[in-house]
C-alpha cells in the first residue's frame, strides 16, 4: 500500500442541498484508497454569482472557501464546475498580492476524477459492478479541466460495467447554472436533446463528473416520465467497491 | 421585442429553428474538424499569430497600407462611426444608381442597404442567401449562411413574392433562378460593393473569398468597386493572409478553400477602387485588455455552428447584425448603450465556442466579463435580483449560515420538490425541482434496453498518394475537377496556365493576366494547365508564388450551399473545370 495521504474533501453547497448522500460516496472511495479525509462544508466557490455577473458577491463567498482550504495540501472536489471555478476564476477576483495567495491555494484543488485516476493506490483497489451506463461529459470537466480521460479511464476499471458511448457527447446538457432558470426555453430544449441522445444508448443510468448537469437531466427525465438516473462518478465507484 | 429571451421564445415557439439548424450543424462541425485535420498541424496557431500581429500593430500597418494604396491608385478611407461610413459610401457612389452588393457583415452592421435604398438607389443583394433574406426582410441568421433558417419550401415562397414562378423547390433550381436575376443585373450596373477578408499592408492587395462568383463579377464588371471592411482586417503580409485562408473555409463551411480566393491588386483600366475602413467602436474594444482579442476574429462562424444556444434559438433571436457567441461578445462592445447587454447571458458557458475558434479567442471568458460589465453598468439585473444576490452572499459568507441555508433548501425540496415546477412563466417547462430524498436504484443498471444509436467508426485514415502532384490530382478530383494528361480544346474554353497548385486543397493559383475574371466567368469550360513541379503542399506555400499583381486561387467550380447547405455547382462561371497536369 502507498503511504496514507491526508486530503480535504469539499462538499459543494449545491450538492449538500440537492444530493447530500454524495459526499459519503466520495469519502468512501477516498478512504478505500487509503486517504485520511477531512470534510469542508458550508462553503461555496462563488460560481452562481460569478456567472451572473455579481463579482463582489462571488468574491466575498469564494474567499471563505479559500480560507477553509488554507490548511490543506490537497482539496478534492466531487464536482467539475466548482473545481474549474476555484482554479480558473476565483483567483482573478483578488487583487495584487492577495491574487497570488489565492492562486496558490486554488492550485491545490483537484477534481475527483483526476485525483482518483492519478492516485498511487488505485491499482490496489478492485471495482466491480454489473450493469450498463452511459457517460455524460460535463463541459467544465471536459474543456476547463481536461478530466474526461480520467473519468473514462476510471469507468473502464469497473469490472462488469458496460459503458455505452453517447452520440454528441461534447454537447452541453443545457444546465449552465443560473442559465437554467434565466433562459428556461433554451435550457429545456438543450436538455431534451440530451435526453434523446441518452435514450438512444438504452442505458438507464448516466454517469458524470458533475452532479449539476445530472440534477438538471434527472429533473427533466422525471418531469417527462423517462426512467433515468444520474449518478456521479463518486457514487458509481463507491457502489462498485462494496 | 425588447429582450433576447422574448425573441428567442418566440422563435422557438413559432419557427422551431432547431429542426433545420441542428442536423445541419452537427454534420458541419464534424466535417469541419475533418477538413482542418487535413491541413498543417500548426494552421490554427499560424492564423492566430497573424491576427494577433495585426491587432498589436494596427496603426503602423495602416500607415504602410495607405502608402501602398496610393501607389496602386486605390482610395483609402477611414470612418469613425457607422453614420460616417454610410455617408462616405454614399459620396463615393456619386451618381451611381444601380449598385450590386455582395455579402459584407460590416454592411449589415452600418445598415448600408437600407440607407442607400432610402436615397432611391437600386441596391441588389447578389449573394444568393442574402438575396433570399432580403426578400424575407428579417436579416441574415448566420454570418456565412444568411438563409440558414429557411428550408427550401420557404425559400420558394420568398422567391414567389418577387414574381418568380418556380415549378418546384429543388435547390439547384432555386439557386440558379437567383443566379440569373443577379447575372442580368450585372449586365448594367454602376457600382459593386464587397467586403474583404484581409487587406495586406505590405503589398496593398485585398483578399476576398467567395463561392458563387458574385464577388468576381462585382470586382470586375462595374466601373466602381467599393470595399467595406473593419479597421482590424489589415494583416502584415501575404503569408498572414494565407494563414487566415488556411483555417477560414475549413472552419466556416468544411471546404478546403472557397471556390474563389481573390488577391486584388491595381484597379482595372477605367475602374476606380476604394476601401472604406469602419471603426464603429473597434478602437475602444482594442484598448480594453479583456476584449481586444475579439478583433482577431476572421468571421468564420465556427463559434455559432457549434453553439447549442444558437442551434436552439437560431440567429435572428440575437436581434443584432452579429449572432452566436461572436455576436454576443461583439454587439455589446460595438453598441455599448445597453441595447445588447442581455446577449452575453444567452449562453450556458459550455465553452465550445472557445474550443473551436480557429484564432483562439476566449469567447466564453469574454461573455463572463461582459456579464459583470452589464451588472455594473446597470444594463442587466433588476433590483430584485440585486437584492437576492446580496442575501445570498450574506448567507454563504459564514459556514454556520451556509449550512443553515443548504439545510433549509434541502428540507424545502424534500417536501415540495416532487411536485413543484421551477418558478417562472414558462408553461412548457417539464422539469421538476430536484428532490434530495429520492434514492438511486442500482437495479436500473441492469434494466438497460438495446442500444439504438450507431456510433460512427472513427474515420479510417485516407491513404494519400505520396507525391505532391498526385495528391493535388486526388484532391482536385474530389472537388469535381477533371484531372487529365491532355485535353481536346472545345469552343468556349478559357485556357489558362497556373503559376502553382496546392496538394492539400486541389487548388490552382492564377496570377497576372491569367487571373482576369471576365473571361473566366464567360467561359463554358475552364481548362487549367498545371506544371507538376509547381505543386506546393499547403496554401501557405503559395506565399512565394503570388507575385506582385493580381492573383486568384481557384478551388473547384463556383458553387453555392445557400439552400439547406446543399451544394449546387456552377453558379456564376463555368460548371466544368479541367486540369491538365503535365
Ligand atoms: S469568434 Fe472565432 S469562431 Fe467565431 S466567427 Fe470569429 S473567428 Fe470564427
Amino acid at each position: 500500500m502507498a503511504p496514507m495521504a491526508r486530503v480535504a474533501l469539499f462538499d459543494p453547497c449545491y450538492m449538500s442541498a440537492l444530493r447530500p448522500q454524495d459526499a459519503g460516496f466520495a469519502r468512501h472511495v477516498l478512504e478505500a484508497l487509503g486517504d485520511q479525509v477531512t470534510m469542508i462544508d458550508g462553503r461555496c466557490c462563488g460560481q452562481p454569482a460569478f456567472n451572473s455577473g455579481f463579482r463582489n458577491e462571488a468574491h466575498s463567498v469564494g474567499r471563505e472557501l479559500l480560507k477553509a482550504a488554507r490548511p490543506h495540501q490537497t482539496v478534492v472536489v466531487p464536482s467539475g464546475s466548482c473545481t474549474s471555478m476555484v482554479r480558473h476564476y476565483l483567483p482573478t477576483l483578488f487583487e495584487g498580492r492577495r491574487a497570488s495567495g489565492a492562486a496558490a491555494i486554488a492550485g491545490r484543488f483537484a477534481d475527483f476524477a483526476s485525483y482518483v485516476a492519478g492516485h498511487p493506490a488505485l491499482q490496489d483497489v478492485v471495482f466491480k459492478l454489473d450493469g450498463v451506463v452511459t457517460y455524460h461529459d460535463s463541459c467544465h470537466a471536459r474543456r476547463e479541466l481536461h478530466a474526461s480521460g480520467a473519468a473514462l479511464q476510471l469507468l473502464g476499471r469497473v469490472e462488469g460495467l458496460e459503458v455505452r458511448p453517447l452520440l454528441y457527447e461534447d454537447e452541453c446538457c443545457g444546465f449552465g447554472g443560473t442559465f437554467a432558470a434565466k433562459q428556461p426555453e433554451l435550457s429545456v430544449a438543450m436538455m431534451t436533446a440530451k435526453l434523446d441522445d441518452i435514450a438512444l444508448t438504452g442505458a438507464r443510468v448516466v454517469v458524470s463528473a458533475d452532479y449539476s448537469c445530472l440534477s438538471h437531466i434527472e429533473s427533466g427525465a422525471r418531469g417527462i416520465g423517462v426512467q433515468l438516473q444520474g449518478w456521479t462518478l463518486a457514487e458509481l465507484l463507491s457502489r462498485a467497491l462494496s | 421585442m425588447k429582450t433576447y429571451r422574448e425573441r428567442a421564445s418566440r422563435e422557438i415557439r413559432l419557427e422551431r429553428p432547431s429542426a433545420t439548424v441542428t442536423p445541419i450543424m452537427r454534420k458541419l462541425v464534424g466535417d469541419s474538424q475533418a477538413m482542418l485535420s487535413r491541413g498543417p498541424a500548426d494552421a490554427r496557431q499560424r492564423a492566430s499569430a497573424a491576427r494577433a500581429y495585426a491587432i498589436d500593430n494596427l496603426e503602423d500597418l495602416h500607415v504602410q497600407l495607405r502608402g501602398r494604396f496610393e501607389r496602386r491608385g486605390i482610395g483609402y478611407h477611414r470612418c469613425a462611426t457607422a453614420e460616417d461610413a454610410v455617408a462616405m459610401v454614399r459620396s463615393l457612389l456619386g451618381d451611381a444608381r444601380r449598385v450590386a452588393k455582395s455579402k459584407t457583415m460590416v454592411g449589415e452592421e452600418i445598415g448600408l442597404t437600407h440607407a442607400l435604398r432610402k436615397d432611391g438607389i437600386d441596391v441588389l443583394e447578389t449573394d444568393i442567401g442574402e438575396y433570399i433574406v432580403d426578400i424575407e426582410g428579417r436579416g441574415p441568421s448566420h454570418i456565412t449562411a444568411p438563409a440558414l433558417h429557411l428550408n427550401r419550401a420557404r425559400i420558394r415562397e420568398m422567391l414567389a413574392r418577387t414574381g418568380a414562378d418556380l415549378p418546384d423547390d429543388d435547390p439547384t433550381r432555386l439557386s440558379r433562378h437567383v443566379r440569373d436575376v443577379v447575372g442580368d443585373f450585372f449586365q448594367d450596373c454602376d457600382a459593386g460593393i464587397t467586403g474583404a477578408n484581409a487587406v495586406v499592408a505590405s503589398s496593398g492587395r485585398i483578399t476576398i473569398v467567395e463561392n458563387e462568383g458574385n464577388v468576381s463579377l462585382g470586382v470586375s464588371h462595374p466601373k466602381l468597386h467599393i470595399v467595406l471592411t473593419g479597421i482590424e482586417k489589415v494583416v502584415a503580409d501575404e503569408a498572414g493572409a494565407l494563414a487566415i485562408l488556411e483555417v477560414l473555409a475549413p472552419s466556416a463551411t468544411a471546404q478546403p478553400l472557397t471556390s474563389f480566393s481573390h488577391f486584388l491588386a491595381d484597379p482595372l483600366p477605367g475602374q476606380q477602387r476604394h476601401v472604406v475602413f469602419v471603426d464603429n467602436g473597434r478602437s475602444r474594444a482594442l484598448r480594453d485588455p479583456r476584449y481586444r482579442e475579439v478583433l482577431k476574429c476572421v468571421r468564420c462562424g465556427a463559434c455559432m455552428n457549434s453553439c447549442p444556444v444558437y442551434r436552439v434559438a437560431g440567429g435572428l433571436s440575437y436581434g443584432s447584425p452579429y449572432m452566436g457567441p461572436i455576436g454576443a461578445v461583439l454587439a455589446p462592445l460595438l453598441w455599448p448603450d445597453g441595447r445588447y447587454a442581455d446577449l452575453p447571458f444567452a449562453s450556458s458557458l459550455c465553452g465550445r465556442c472557445t474550443e473551436v475558434c480557429p484564432v483562439g479567442i476566449p469567447l466564453h471568458r469574454m461573455l463572463l466579463d461582459l456579464r459583470a460589465d452589464a451588472v455594473k453598468g446597470h444594463h442587466a439585473a433588476d433590483l430584485k435580483e440585486r437584492t437576492a444576490w446580496k442575501l445570498w452572499a450574506l448567507s454563504f459568507g459564514g459556514a454556520t449560515r451556509a449550512r443553515a441555508a443548504t439545510a433549509f433548501t434541502r428540507v424545502g425540496l424534500r417536501s415540495f420538490g416532487r411536485t413543484l415546477r421551477p418558478p417562472g412563466p414558462h408553461r412548457d417547462d417539464p422539469r421538476l425541482l430536484p428532490d434530495p430524498s429520492i434514492d438511486h436504484d442500482p437495479e436500473l443498471l441492469l434494466k438497460a434496453s438495446a442500444r439504438r444509436s450507431i456510433i460512427p467508426e472513427s474515420a479510417i485514415t485516407e491513404a494519400l498518394p505520396a507525391s505532391l502532384p498526385e495528391r493535388f490530382a486526388h484532391r482536385a478530383r474530389q472537388l469535381g475537377v477533371d484531372v487529365v494528361d491532355a485535353c481536346v480544346p472545345r469552343e468556349g474554353d478559357r485556357l489558362v496556365r497556373a503559376t502553382a497548385a496546392i496538394a492539400s486543397t486541389g487548388s490552382v493559383l492564377l496570377t497576372g493576366d491569367q487571373a482576369a475574371r471576365r473571361p473566366l466567368l464567360a467561359a463554358g469550360r475552364v481548362v487549367v494547365m498545371v506544371d507538376p513541379a509547381t505543386v506546393v503542399a499547403f496554401p501557405h506555400g503559395l506565399a512565394a508564388h503570388l507575385g506582385g499583381g493580381d492573383a486568384l486561387i481557384l478551388t473547384g467550380a463556383s458553387r453555392t450551399a445557400d439552400v439547406e447547405k446543399i451544394i449546387v455547382r456552377g453558379i456564376h462561371g463555368a460548371e466544368e473545370m479541367v486540369v491538365v497536369l503535365g
